[in-house]
């Protein structure tokens, strides 16, 4: 089963077996890179014989930076601010903010998981990653990785809540650009 | 005739086999050893295989058929991108390494793309060295067929592996198309993807077998087993080669990997116990690989003798 609401691909001429396989890829790719939770809906048109490539997504709801209370539970201690580290995995970007907010002097880290900050200001809502950047990079490298290596002429047009991606060996014409939303605002009402 | 096997076992006492086999007049093409594992690929005439099966035996070792071994073949992908590798074009080459083969792994500058996709004569040439070459295309016919173009001056029979299924007759300067292995982003461990993998092999086998019946009709003076032995003995710096295959074996010849203008003197110099040097009976010329030497042997026609 399909973990997208709509996943469509669709290829001109006789290639069902290519359209069959690009399903798989583009599902293990995603899917390599974690992204497939993410995206609600997608579309996908290859016209070969032009040739282009192109994908429509729609992302499921945006992703909120991750803060300090995220990463660890954060209690007020004598003198300052306690933080107890529960997900490892950001502890170098949380010591970086920690340390340009509050300055080197004043975070210490007495154990693997706990660090101390001598300030009378909580650090809960400090932001540690930007998880909306981050996707939105793996969702770009994910679409160049998707589309056929020598389709090397690319847009990627990406809003809050969507993505537009285009591939083409020739150059990109506005002309190509409305033919190809038209065909996909096709698909999104089939 | 002689037969071509790999020897899997422990390194322990493996000399013996080493032995055995240079005893029967046969030929240790390559050895590979992994911390205590040992992988031999040999020649042995056809009527001592059985001494050298129970020596394996006795050894608990394992003696396989490899039908590819002293051949070397060319994996070839459009470039060496995330596109193509690891998956699919790793996987033939190891699969093509475990028949015996030496594969080489090739990606072209300008191979991408349906229209744009181009081959220079650098890149046919080098193709050309091997015994065979396997293509490796994606998952659209109409690609597939467009991409003729880079392989249409090859000499050596080419095996184009894709997607879809095509009929041979639209591919015409294919050797053979073997299908149901594109692009594909994870590693073949499905029974169909195996099953894909050996239809390669079995392909390349056969492209081979055309290849070895055609020589057949004009043979060579001496065959490629008996001139890396020869060298290997009298140019004792081949063992130096940081290569791990110092001497890579071609069903017409050989590739020494030592500097051509170094050592082409010394490799032209190479005699057989008949009295002919190597000089006489192959061309010596340098390889388009890096700066080997590459040894092929004349046919008959044209020395006049065999040995």
């Amino acid at each position: 089963m399909d973990p997208m609401e709509v996943f469509k691909i669709e290829v001109t001429g006789q290639e069902e077996f290519g359209a069959k396989k690009y399903r798989e890829l583009i599902m293990d790719i995603l899917q390599d890179l974690g992204l497939i939770r993410s995206i609600g809906r997608l579309y996908v048109y290859v016209d070969i014989l032009k040739p282009y490539f192109a994908v429509y997504g729609l992302l499921r709801s945006g992703i909120p930076p991750l803060t300090v209370k995220d990463v660890g539970d954060v209690l007020r201690v004598a003198g300052g601010y306690q933080i107890k580290i529960n997900d490892e995995e950001h502890m170098a970007n949380l010591l970086r903010v920690l340390w340009e907010r509050y300055g080197r002097e004043r975070v210490e880290q007495p154990a693997r998981d706990i660090v101390i900050i001598a300030s009378d200001t909580s650090p809960s809502e400090l932001m540690v990653a930007d998880l909306e950047a981050e996707f939105l990079q793996d969702l770009t490298d994910a679409l160049v990785r998707v589309a056929p290596e020598g389709f090397r002429n690319r847009r990627n047009i990406m809003t809050k809540d969507s993505f537009f991606f285009i591939a083409a060996e020739e150059s990109l014409t506005p002309d190509m650009e409305s033919e190809i939303k038209g065909k996909i605002r096709e698909m999104e009402n089939a | 005739m002689l037969e071509p096997v790999m020897f899997t076992g422990g390194l322990y006492k493996h000399d013996l086999v080493v032995e055995l086999v240079e005893d029967l007049g046969g030929y240790v093409l390559q050895k590979n050893v992994t911390q205590t594992e040992i992988i031999l690929l040999i020649l042995v005439p056809t009527e001592d295989l059985a001494m050298l099966q129970s020596l394996a035996k006795e050894l608990r070792g394992e003696l396989v058929r490899a039908p590819l071994a002293g051949t070397e073949v060319a994996v070839v992908t459009p470039t060496l991108a995330i596109h193509h590798l690891p998956h699919s074009a790793c996987d033939i080459a190891e699969y093509l390494r475990r028949h015996g083969s030496k594969t080489n792994m090739m990606g072209l500058a300008r191979g991408v793309g349906r229209e744009i996709a181009q081959i220079n004569e650098y890149e046919t040439a080098l193709i050309n060295e091997h015994d065979a070459a396997v293509f490796i295309f994606g998952n659209f016919q109409e690609c597939i067929k467009k991409k003729e173009s880079l392989y249409r001056n090859i000499t050596v029979p080419v095996v184009v592996t894709g997607g879809p299924q095509i009929e041979a007759k639209d591919l015409p300067y294919a050797f053979e198309y073997v299908s149901s292995i594109g692009r594909v982003a994870h590693r073949a461990r499905k029974a169909t993807e195996i099953g894909s993998l050996d239809r390669i092999v079995e392909s390349v086998g056969r492209a081979l077998d055309k290849t070895r019946a055609s020589i057949a009709k004009d043979p060579l003076t001496t065959s490629p087993p008996r001139v890396m032995d020869s060298v290997r003995e009298q140019v004792p710096d081949v063992e130096f080669s940081y290569s791990p295959l110092p001497i890579a074996l071609n069903l017409t010849g050989v590739r020494v990997k030592l500097p051509y203008d170094a050592y082409k003197d010394a490799v032209k110099a190479v005699t057989f116990d008949e009295g002919v040097s190597l000089g006489e009976i192959a061309t010596i010329k340098p390889s388009r690989m890096k700066d080997y030497i590459l040894v092929r042997i004349l046919p008959a026609s044209e020395t006049g003798f065999v040995f």
